[in-house]
């Protein structure tokens, strides 16, 4: 008796490898199923490790980057998630990025017409990124606060509170920043002038850049004069972004989101692939056509460059087979309720 | 018919799992640990349980096996119409290799 109990509760131990998904529609069966090999073999390292592992392999499938899923139905949840995760980092990247380029090329009189192309091109793909990604944030919060206030939130407040309090430690850190921009836009103190398009943008590049800088340049020694505490802030800075996008990715698949949400949810991921391609590409377009700042990062032996263009290679290649998997399902499941539909007519 | 070119393509590593299990429900529904039984018998094969069920999952989302309903905490499984097909064509091109494998051994080395 001692033992089944002891079985039931080693079983229930090895699932918790597995997703949700998967357990709600395996869990009784594979419990079952363990107990039955434990009566023969009680200890076997190899099994533990056979299931463990495979949990993972479900966990990793249950991404939206795998055909695999359990859950096929929520693969376009599962690929809204997991993209919004890779793009938030990668935004943080290309707003650095873009921001020390505009500021560079800002600071040049003269520039051959592919970098001005380039540095224009960079300019608009990272501000309809930050756009899409503005756009998913307010549309899964908005369906958050109205799935709690409608007293069905238990499974999405502790995502929403990790993401508020990811936003909160974001929002003090940069608590310098209203100050900033006081000071920059006072025209008669020379301050930058917001009404025209290439002053916004330099004063934009130069705001952006005040932000990310200390985040991409983690744990490296704080800037002279700054205070230790903001030093551990700035250290701490990137991990918030994680922290916020996986809490956001935990919310989109979990909140109900309006009609428009769930139709737009391919389409959205494809969105991001396509903006994450394009900026890709100008990258390399621009590091070809010998942008301000190439010194600083085409150049061989410099890591930074390299490390960008991998990393926004990846990130483009990820989210486009989330989208192409997602559009590809979401076909699958349109045809098969059109068969469903037309089968109860005759 | 190479796996490649069938449902069973993107199965992988488990590729061989999957021949196990389908071969094995051709004889009848069963449930997972019927399942790692009947193979451990007819193939000398033990199936770990995170295998089985990573494959039954997998062979469940393409259509070649069926859930049935369970009896209390144990389910059973049945091969499909697509999965017996996919079995057919599969058992047939491995004919192919080992006639043509024989048939040359044979030839050459006057063995099989």
């Amino acid at each position: 008796m001692i033992d089944d109990l002891n079985d039931a509760r080693r079983a229930t131990r090895l699932i918790r490898w597995y997703p949700r998904a998967w357990r709600e529609r395996y869990s009784e069966e594979f419990a079952d199923h363990l107990e039955q090999e434990f009566a023969v073999r009680r200890v076997d390292l190899r099994r533990s490790l056979n299931v463990a592992y495979k949990g993972l392999v479900a966990r990793v499938d249950d991404f939206g980057l795998s055909t695999n899923a359990v859950n096929a139905g929520g693969q376009t949840r599962a690929a809204l998630g997991t993209s919004f995760v890779l793009m938030a980092l990668m935004a943080v990247l290309a707003l650095n990025f873009w921001s020390w380029a505009m500021l560079m090329w800002s600071a040049r009189t003269y520039h051959p017409i592919p970098v001005d192309a380039t540095t224009g091109i960079l300019t608009v793909t990272t501000g309809l990124l930050l756009l899409v990604l503005v756009a998913m944030v307010l549309i899964v919060l908005v369906s958050a606060v109205r799935q709690i206030v409608r007293g069905r939130g238990r499974r999405i407040v502790t995502p929403l509170a990790f993401a508020v309090g990811s936003v909160a430690f974001l929002s003090y850190s940069v608590r310098w920043l209203p100050n900033v921009l006081a000071r920059y836009s006072h025209m008669f103190q020379g301050g930058y002038r917001w009404t025209h398009p290439g002053p916004a943008a330099y004063g934009l590049a130069f705001i952006a850049h005040r932000v990310t800088q200390p985040w991409i340049s983690m744990w490296n020694p704080g800037i002279s004069g700054e205070p230790t505490s903001q030093a551990v802030m700035n250290d701490l800075a990137p991990l918030a972004v994680l922290v916020f996008a996986v809490a956001m990715a935990f919310l989109a698949r979990r909140v109900e989101l309006p009609r428009i949400g769930e139709r737009l949810g391919s389409v959205t991921v494809v969105l991001l692939s396509i903006l994450s391609g394009v900026f890709l590409l100008t990258l390399v377009a621009w590091f070809t056509a010998g942008g301000p700042i190439y010194a600083a990062f085409g150049e061989t032996g410099n890591i930074a460059g390299v490390a960008y263009l991998v990393f926004f290679g990846l990130v483009t290649v990820l989210v486009s087979r989330s989208g192409l998997l997602a559009r590809k399902n979401e076909s699958r499941y349109a045809r098969n309720h059109i068969e469903i539909v037309g089968s109860k007519i005759v | 018919m190479a796996i490649s070119e069938t449902p069973l393509a993107g199965l992988g590593r488990n590729a061989g799992a999957a021949i196990l299990i389908l071969s094995s429900l051709a004889g009848g529904e069963k449930h997972g640990y019927a399942l790692v039984k009947d193979v451990q018998e007819f193939a000398g094969v033990h199936l770990p349980p995170g295998t089985l069920y990573q494959v039954l999952a997998r062979l469940e989302s393409r259509g070649l096996i069926v859930a049935l309903e369970a009896d209390e905490r144990r389910r059973p499984y049945r091969l499909t119409a697509q999965g017996a097909t996919v079995l057919t064509e599969y058992i047939a091109a491995q004919q192919r290799v080992l006639k043509t494998g024989q048939a040359r051994l044979k030839r050459s080395w006057g063995v099989a």
